[in-house]
């Protein structure tokens, strides 16, 4: 579904992704893990086309939804009207069925989508990146601010779309606990290049990506 | 009274003007977070241009149409020119539109001259409460207040509006949602020439315009747009009213040359005091 | 640039001013006076804007400003040279009066404040009877110093080239000055310059003034040229003349203010002169003006945001880079083990000095 061959991509003289290559196949949960300033951002940028390319290729087959690190939303508009302009790209305007999807955004449709906690608005962002009827739907530190057990009730709902409707997920984090147990495989980004993959099971035995990225089991346990 | 009625009327037709021209500037500075200092030049080329329509027997309401149709095209030029090329930053932008306004001047003095030309709006005059009020003021305010219902509406309750809304708010997650934000500041310019011109059309029968008008139907529009924060429309309804009667008032009663600067340092005074508010703020949160 | 390469080019500039005012036949006088008052303005509002941001679009009102000071004073039986004192000094103090409330605005608030300030100023000075009203000020006296009066154009062309020098070598000697880099640390960033202490709102105010009295002055020196002052000649088109030219030389730099004000001045004026050709419409003049001055603001903001003086520092870079090459292969098909480094370390220096805008 995605294909990214050797890619490259420079803000004036720095260097932000250098030779990256990475694939996704449909229906898979892949993450992409790394610290602030990897580049993981630059690489969904250049996968839904935000930012132009130096060097190498991408080939997307279907829709990518992005949601944008930050959640980005449009803070003086409501949720309802954030959820409609997700689908500027398709016809299908009414989010009746992301209503039904995350019944917490029901409650919440006509407030100001600035007004939300940080746990809501995500749901929001995400759901405005569903309401574009993506294949690939693809966010960029989920779990940022948010409480763990926020995230897990995220995850949870990413995780049927995408057994009950085969949505692919591309989860770009920092932390790697998170995109772990959520994906099948991961990428590991640092300083623009991919140092290292696998599958989820092996990332987590791996003692590079345990110092790293998971930090030491009893830091974990708080 | 008679009089008082009488500035009261004009004042508000006149704030009506400010409005419109107002509400321009803050829709074209919400999509691009430019300033355009051409706004005035759009009245002015929309009355100019009806006035010539109206002159070759066009008749009323296709002359007018006609004429705000050439203000939004006008709008539309502006807009490629100053935010249309990638990297144009925001001052930049602001400083091309000042460019493009002089330009305007050229254009205006080539086709029409230098002399000052109006046009008969809507003829004769009504009696209200002792006064002559022409009627041409009473066409002005439901007009305005129209255009405002429609922009409110525009804005609050059509998709386009929302998501010209949203480029405003966030460009960046307006692009990732594929609105495109260079059409949507063209949009914006078109939007605001075409508001300017009804300013145009609407006034020009109460005041002669000139090519030099635009300076003057800026700075007023600029500052009730101003008193509105740049954000609503309709909030600049309420400055264009407040500035279009204070300088009625001050020219009826005192020196009609004093008017501009009367409203002017009104003006200046409200973003001096919000200004010092703000320093003091910032003061009392570093202390 | 080194100290003294700088005061050879202004020393440079100086004699060829000079010679300009000595050499130019009468007719041609009248157009370097204006070009050269104009340019003393035009320094003031380049600094404004290339180092402090603060688009100015209302500064026409300070020059008027020093020639009705200048003009008053000596219509009511002040000694002229009195009044040529007073001009710069009115306009500074009218802008630090002013600047203190409006200083604290920013960005557009700031532009509106600018162009708000010259309206009032206009309609005062054509409501008061002081200034003469609609009419103006008429008669003012021919400029004498220490006894000896100023009545041809070529004195005045001297004078006004003088004015110019000197604003020149304020402008310059403040900007390389400490507080000068204070005022070019200002320029890139108001948040860092204020975290490492600058007092941000006294430069600001400080420009603003300096600027405001660089203006002062060329407007008193107006006023004795003309003999005569009316709220017409200070349009507000005015104001937008110096921008234009400020924007064309290049913002923040002396020698871009001048360049462009010589540049966009001899450009407006020889078209308007081939626009006065018969057959053309009386106001033919005008429209092209109006339509260069535009055409050059807009060109210079899009495509030489550094202006003519970037553009010409960029050509030069290049050029001293190419001759730094060969002179660096030179030097090594001479003495390959040899040190090539002080010609083309030189060379870098000096292109990376003129490469920067601020």
């Amino acid at each position: 579904m995605i294909r990214v061959e050797d890619l490259s991509v420079r803000y004036g003289a720095a260097t932000a992704l250098d030779g990256v290559s990475l694939s996704v196949a449909p229906g898979e949960k892949v993450a992409l893990i790394g610290a602030n300033g990897a580049g993981k951002s630059t690489l969904l940028n250049a996968l839904s086309g935000m930012v132009p390319t130096a060097a190498g290729t991408i080939r997307l087959d279907g829709r990518l939804a992005h949601v944008p690190e930050g959640r980005q939303l449009f803070a003086d508009l409501t949720v309802d009207d954030n959820l409609r302009l997700g689908a500027f790209r398709v016809r299908e305007r009414n989010p009746a069925w992301i209503y039904e999807f995350l019944p917490e955004l029901g409650r919440l449709r006509g407030q100001k989508a600035g007004s939300l906690s940080g746990g809501q608005q995500q749901m929001v962002a995400i759901g405005r990146g569903l309401m574009a009827q993506p294949d690939i739907l693809a966010i960029d530190e989920m779990s940022l601010g948010l409480a763990p057990i926020i995230v897990q009730q995220l995850a949870e709902r990413l995780s049927e779309l995408n057994a009950q409707r085969g949505l692919t997920l591309l989860l770009v984090e920092q932390s790697a606990r998170v995109a772990l147990s959520l994906c099948d495989r991961a990428y590991v980004l640092e300083t623009g290049r991919i140092v290292t993959q696998g599958s989820a099971a092996q990332l987590t035995d791996s003692p590079f990506v345990v110092a790293a990225y998971l930090g030491s089991p009893v830091q974990g346990a708080l | 009274m008679s009089a008082f009625l009488s500035y009261l009327i004009h004042g508000i037709s006149l704030g009506c003007g400010f409005a419109l021209i107002a509400s321009g500037i803050i829709i074209i500075y919400r999509v691009t977070r430019v300033v355009n200092l051409a706004q005035g030049m759009f009245a002015v080329v929309a009355g100019f241009s009806a006035a010539s329509l109206l002159d070759a027997g066009v008749p009323h309401v296709l002359a007018e149409s006609l004429a705000i149709g050439t203000s939004l095209a006008v709008g539309v030029f502006t807009g490629y020119v100053a935010v249309g090329r990638r990297g144009t930053s925001s001052q930049a932008s602001l400083i091309v539109t000042l460019g493009i306004g002089i330009f305007g001047y050229a254009v205006e003095l080539l086709t029409w001259g230098d002399q000052p030309r109006s046009f008969a709006g809507l003829a004769g005059s009504f009696e209200l409460l002792g006064v002559d009020v022409p009627k041409q003021d009473l066409l002005v305010t439901p007009l305005t207040l129209l255009v405002f219902v429609a922009l409110e509406l525009f804005f609050e309750r059509t998709y386009p509006g929302k998501a010209m809304t949203a480029c405003a708010s966030n460009p960046y997650a307006a692009a990732l949602q594929g609105i495109g934000v260079r059409r949507m500041s063209f949009c914006g310019f078109g939007l605001g020439g075409a508001l300017g011109g009804v300013a145009g059309v609407l006034l020009t029968p109460l005041h002669p315009v000139s090519y030099d008008s635009d300076v003057s139907l800026f700075v007023n529009g600029f500052a009730a747009a101003i008193l509105a924060g740049l954000k609503r429309p309709v909030l600049a309804l309420a400055g264009g009213l407040l500035l279009g009667v204070a300088e009625s008032m001050v020219a009826g009663y005192s020196k009609a040359s004093y008017q501009s600067s009367l409203a002017l340092l009104l003006t200046l005074a409200i973003l001096i005091v919000q200004a010092t508010r703000r320093e003091t703020l910032h003061a009392l949160e570093e202390s | 640039m080194s100290f003294d390469s700088r005061s050879a080019t202004i020393a440079a500039f100086a004699g060829a001013a000079f010679a300009a005012a000595a050499l130019l036949d009468e007719s041609a006088l009248s157009a370097y006076v204006l070009l050269t008052l104009t340019a003393s303005v035009t320094v003031g509002v380049s600094l404004l804007m290339g180092h402090a941001g603060q688009v100015s679009l209302g500064h026409g009102a300070f020059y008027a400003c020093g020639a009705y000071a200048a003009g008053l004073l000596a219509t009511h039986g002040s000694p002229t040279w009195l009044g040529l004192l007073a001009a710069p000094l009115a306009s500074a103090a009218v802008a630090t009066i002013v600047g203190v409330p409006l200083l604290l605005l920013r960005g557009h608030h700031l532009a509106f404040a600018t162009l708000a300030f010259q309206l009032i100023f206009s309609s005062l000075i054509s409501e008061l009877s002081i200034t003469g009203g609609d009419v103006g000020l008429q008669g003012i006296p021919r400029l004498s110093v220490a006894g000896i009066a100023l009545t041809s154009v070529r004195s005045y062309a001297y004078l006004s080239c003088t004015t110019l020098l000197l604003i020149v070598v304020i402008a310059q000697n403040i900007l390389s000055s400490r507080p000068g880099r204070a005022l070019r640390a200002l320029s890139s960033s108001e948040v860092a310059a204020a975290s490492s202490g600058v007092a941000v709102g006294h430069y600001k105010l400080a420009m603003f003034a300096l600027s405001a009295g660089f203006a002062g002055l060329a407007g008193g020196v107006y006023a004795y040229y003309m003999g005569y002052l009316s709220p017409g000649s200070f349009p507000v088109m005015l104001s937008n003349e110096y921008i234009v030219m400020a924007a064309v030389g290049g913002l923040g730099k002396v020698s871009g203010a001048v360049a462009g004000s010589a540049v966009v001045f001899l450009l407006v004026h020889g078209l308007s002169r081939i626009a006065t050709l018969s057959g053309m419409p009386s106001t033919a003049p005008i429209i092209l003006s109006y339509a260069v001055y535009a055409v050059l603001l807009v060109s210079a903001v899009l495509f030489l945001p550094s202006g003519l003086l970037g553009l010409a520092t960029t050509i030069a870079a290049r050029v001293r880079g190419r001759a730094a090459s060969t002179v660096r292969k030179a030097q090594e098909t001479a003495a390959p083990a040899g040190d090539g480094r002080d010609g083309t370390a030189t060379a870098e220096r000096v292109a990376s000095k003129h490469g920067s805008v601020s």
